[in-house]
């Protein structure tokens, strides 16, 4: 491999297509978050496995935002990981209950591998690893 | 919910969506028209918003009240954010960012009205 850009930049994924996909993860964000608040404040005895992991799931989507929004290495990695973590919580969660309907109500945005979400969810970190693979250098 | 606005916000956030969609397609900024249009839904649910609060406060109460009360809020803050967000970098995705937010005021106001009726545990 012959280095022709030295000292790489890596870009700023907040631009051109980058901001409707920061939409995107601040709508499921918010409305995972709520749901969660809702769902850990109400009835959090009914199913306290699945009501974690909606908090859980609202986390990530918090946190995948935030890292596509800013910029700088930091923000790149933790959007990273926060996309990876949501694609195989989703493709875990989705496989669960699709397995094993019973224990799982829809409880979690993750649920029926987002299906209630019109499989955002799915969608939505492959885009996201996908726009941050693009974005890895400037220019 | 009142089911005239129901059906503008349903309606005219589908309208919104598809012009912004194909907007960003042709490779156009958002003119007067999309944003005009943003302004007249966000005027539309904003008279909802305000009829549900009224209701809410007349002692009328949801299954799911306090969801419900989430989704006014957010649905109210939904518009302006996604056109402010928008507007700060003007290309041709900023239309489709105004598309993804008139999906969101579509969806949530469906599902709004859906939760709306369910009254009683």
């Amino acid at each position: 491999m012959v280095e022709t850009t030295p000292a790489a930049e890596p870009g700023v994924t907040a631009t051109g297509f980058g901001r409707v996909l920061v939409v995107l993860y601040a709508v499921m964000a918010v409305g995972a978050c709520s749901r969660s608040a809702v769902q850990v404040s109400t009835r959090f005895g009914e199913a306290p496995i699945a009501y974690s992991l909606s908090a859980f799931a609202a986390v990530v989507y918090v946190l995948a935002t935030v890292g596509l929004a800013r910029r700088g290495p930091a923000a790149r990695r933790l959007a990273t990981i926060a996309c990876t973590v949501e694609l195989v919580g989703v493709l875990a969660v989705g496989t669960f209950t699709v397995a094993v309907p019973s224990d799982f109500p829809d409880a979690t945005v993750w649920s029926l591998y987002g299906m209630g979400y019109v499989f955002i969810p799915l969608v939505l970190p492959v885009l996201g690893l996908w726009w941050l693979r693009r974005t890895r250098f400037a220019g | 919910m009142v089911a005239p606005l129901v059906v503008a916000l349903v309606g005219g956030g589908l309208a919104l969506f598809v012009l912004g969609a194909v907007l960003a397609g042709l490779g156009k900024v958002p003119g007067r028209v999309v944003l005009g249009l943003a302004a007249l839904l966000e005027v539309v649910v904003a008279v909802q918003v305000v009829w549900a609060v009224v209701s809410l406060v007349g002692g009328y109460r949801p299954a799911e009240t306090l969801v419900v009360v989430f989704y006014l809020l957010g649905v109210l803050v939904v518009l302006p954010l996604v056109v402010a967000w928008s507007l700060a970098e003007r290309t041709r995705w900023s239309n489709l960012v105004v598309a993804v937010g008139a999906l969101t005021v579509m969806a949530m106001t469906a599902r709004l009205d859906q939760m709306w009726r369910v009254t009683g545990g």
